[in-house]
């Protein structure tokens, strides 16, 4: 939706107000703001919150689909380990800390740049909750505590790169998994 | 004669007999000659380069055995015009205390560009160190000729790169012989918007003073390839070093931090994650530095970090690093635990808590007791003059450097700060950037070289009472100074310490490139490791130590 102020301009605002009309006739109330433009702020504000879903529906987007590829170099980890191929499964499971991180982060770098064009042009998505200390400046979906465990994960995982089991990956992984469910669940 | 109570007698003669304080640091930048003074913009620094200072360099320019010393400079700016454009400084090593600018008759003035940071090394592999400055504008490249002066090759190497270049590292990436360099950017913008530049961002709605780096756009590093022939080429992309997210970079440092035998990059943003590039092998690299723990500080947090000192700070032969970071916030120890992983340690090592107030810059891991393990020096100031008008809220734009002492036991790195009693040199109120560690008078004891912004340098002059001490001075095989790359490990009486040859360090700068290690009251060492860049080792035995000791490769 595109709604441009700049039609609001101050001939189409006398024309809301309508003619000027002298005090004596007015009484004495305090004009109402014009009708019209409560509408207009009214569906600007929809926009708005609309816009706001947006946002968090992308995070969310991105989550999903980091901890999916997290899922898949999970299972080539697995296949790698279960052949042999040391080399295999130590990539995989680098790209699978990697994957963590980026949970941990709500996206990469790429994802950082714009998350500080945002914050530059004064939008905290979370605002009272940064105030609160639940979410790091800017954060979205990812409050500070699960960013704390998933960042453990990572590092956690990344360790186990050089000689990874399955069984001790899987049981990490499924922390990580928690922790993305309980961030991707349903607000009541 | 009076004759004096025994009692006072017998206390007399003790503290005749007793060594002195293990720190005591005077500065002699003075008496030594050593007077440029660092031009930093504007009073008011009215915009964040009017505050980022310089660096500073210890090298060997003319081989004669002494150190010398580099400082980059800045402009003055009156006004929104620029007043004078500041020439960096080449100090000759008289051998008595005293240095000789020789910065004309060498050629190294900066060419009217706004300097930043300064990097030593023999790119050209031709045995005489050259001297990389990075520049607000283009870098320059100076190449040493061997006969005192020296040639801006910047352009024809294709590595002027103008921007905001800050810090910067050479390393043999590839391992093809050669040397690679990375240069880290801080913010994209022009000399106008700096001329422009009001101080409007409200500090805690008491002051106005300058804006960002929130609200100004990260300029990309850039790492640049050795081809060969003098010639370097634009190989970020190929070799994964994408600057991704664009982050406020400042100081670099190449090391081997998974110990797999090629150097590694970890530079230094502010207000962004740090990065932590490890070398696949083959010149490309991957950044792990948030899943490595590198990145962010125990809470997740990315820190506004400035400088960067490598060390093994708990002696468990791993490598630390410890980053500055801004005032209010604790500095980082990142202790590695093995294999390139981190954790921070920045609470429980006491580093922390004792640089939560100042807003640090250039660092050094130095054994500066020579009581053999790794101390930290830490140069600090702030970047809002208008701070000084409230002095009771975080103190004032000057500040006092500050000197931690190891103290750890047992493998759990441990700092107290120690600068109280580190003598009239770290009692002064700069507000310091750049810093660089080494012994320019060759008696065992590393002094420090600090940049202050709008004024000369200190040099700290090390008058402590020290241990025993060894320095080792490392030679290529065909004689060429202080191989990039070399990790020399001394071992005595059960310990073992290591340090690295590095270019580009602390905050845009260079320490001396020799390698010094504090033996305490050892008078010999079992063993010194030398393992060179292509990854051959020279042993010597039993070595005698309070020397500097020359190992070259191949004997």
């Amino acid at each position: 939706m595109t709604l441009s102020l700049r039609a609001l301009s101050p001939l189409a605002v006398l024309a809301v107000l309508g003619p000027a009309t002298p005090a004596d006739a007015q009484g004495a109330h305090a004009p109402a703001t014009p009708a019209e433009m409560v509408a207009t702020y009214h569906s600007l504000a929809d926009g708005i919150l609309a816009l706001k879903r947006t946002e968090e529906d992308l995070c969310r987007a991105i989550l999903a689909a980091t901890s999916a590829h997290g899922q898949v170099e999970l299972g080539r980890a697995r296949r790698a380990i279960e052949a042999g191929d040391a080399r295999g499964a130590q990539a995989a499971v680098e790209a699978l800390a990697a994957d963590v991180g980026q949970l941990a982060t709500e996206g990469d770098g790429a994802v950082g740049v714009v998350r500080k064009k945002l914050l530059d042009g004064g939008h905290h998505h979370n605002a009272a909750g940064e105030a609160q200390g639940i979410f790091d400046e800017g954060f979205v979906i990812v409050t500070r505590a699960a960013k704390g465990r998933l960042l453990e994960s990572a590092r956690t995982i990344g360790q186990m790169a050089r000689a990874p089991r399955a069984e001790a990956l899987d049981a990490e992984w499924k922390k990580v998994q928690a922790v993305v469910a309980e961030l991707l669940k349903p607000e009541p | 004669m009076t004759r004096l109570p025994a009692a006072l007698a017998a206390a007399l003669v003790a503290a005749a007999a007793a060594p002195g304080p293990p720190f005591r640091f005077v500065d002699h930048a003075a008496e030594a000659g050593v007077d440029r003074v660092l031009l930093a913009g504007r009073p008011g620094k009215d915009h964040l380069l009017d505050s980022t200072g310089a660096g500073v360099g210890f090298l060997d320019y003319d081989r004669d055995g002494r150190l010398d010393i580099y400082l980059v400079n800045g402009w003055r700016i009156e006004g929104d015009r620029v007043a004078e454009k500041g020439r960096n400084a080449l100090y000759r090593n008289l051998g008595d205390g005293r240095f000789r600018d020789v910065t004309d008759e060498a050629g190294v003035a900066g060419e009217g560009e706004w300097g930043q940071g300064v990097a030593v090394a023999d790119v050209d592999g031709d045995g005489w160190p050259d001297i990389f400055v990075t520049s607000f504008g283009a870098n320059v490249l100076y190449r040493n000729l061997g006969n005192g002066r020296f040639a801006d090759v910047a352009g024809e190497a294709g590595i002027e790169s103008p921007g905001w270049n800050t810090g910067a590292a050479f390393l043999d990436a590839d391992g093809d012989g050669d040397l690679d360099l990375y240069v880290a950017s801080y913010v994209d913008c022009s000399r106008e918007d700096v001329l422009r530049a009001k101080p409007t961002l409200s500090w805690r709605g008491l002051e106005r003073v300058a804006v960002g780096p929130f609200g100004l756009r990260g300029a990309p590093d850039r790492y640049f390839e050795n081809a060969g022939g003098g010639r370097f080429v634009d190989a970020t992309a190929r070799a994964g070093l994408d600057d991704r997210g664009l982050g406020f970079g400042f100081a670099v440092r190449a090391a081997d931090f998974d110990g797999d035998g090629d150097p590694d990059l970890y530079v230094a943003n502010d207000s962004d994650p740090n990065s932590l590039y490890r070398n696949e092998g083959g010149g490309v690299f991957k950044e792990v530095g948030t899943w490595a723990g590198a990145a962010l500080d125990e809470n997740g947090a990315a820190q506004a970090s400035m400088g960067l000192a490598v060390g093994d700070a708990d002696g468990d032969g791993g490598l630390d690093i410890f980053t500055t970071n801004f005032s209010e916030d604790f500095s980082t120890l990142y202790r590695g635990l093995g294999d390139g992983f981190f954790e921070d340690v920045a609470r429980t090592s006491g580093v922390g808590p004792a640089t939560f107030r100042p807003l640090s810059w250039g660092t050094a891991f130095a054994d500066l007791d020579n009581d053999g393990d790794l101390d930290l020096f830490v140069a600090n100031g702030h970047i809002y003059p208008q701070i000084d008008r409230h002095p009771e809220l975080i103190g004032t734009f000057a500040q006092a450097s500050q000197l931690l002492e190891n103290t750890s036991r047992r493998g759990a790195p441990l700092f107290r700060d120690a600068t109280a009693e580190a003598g009239p040199g770290l009692a002064a109120l700069r507000s310091s950037r750049g810093l660089a560690a080494g012994d320019y008078d060759d008696d065992g004891r590393l002094d420090l070289l600090v940049a202050n912004l709008d004024a000369p340098p200190a040099l700290l002059h090390n008058e402590g009472a020290g241990g025993a001490w060894l320095t080792v001075a490392c030679e290529g095989p065909r004689g060429e100074p202080n191989p990039i790359g070399t990790v020399v490990t001394v071992r005595a009486g059960g310990t073992a310490q290591r340090r690295d040859v590095a270019a580009g360090d602390s905050f845009l700068s260079t320490h001396d490139p020799r390698l010094h290690f504090g033996l305490g009251e050892r008078e010999t060492v079992d063993e010194v490791d030398v393992r060179w860049p292509d990854g051959r080792r020279t042993v010597a035995r039993n070595v005698g130590t309070r020397r500097v000791l020359k190992v070259r490769a191949g004997r």
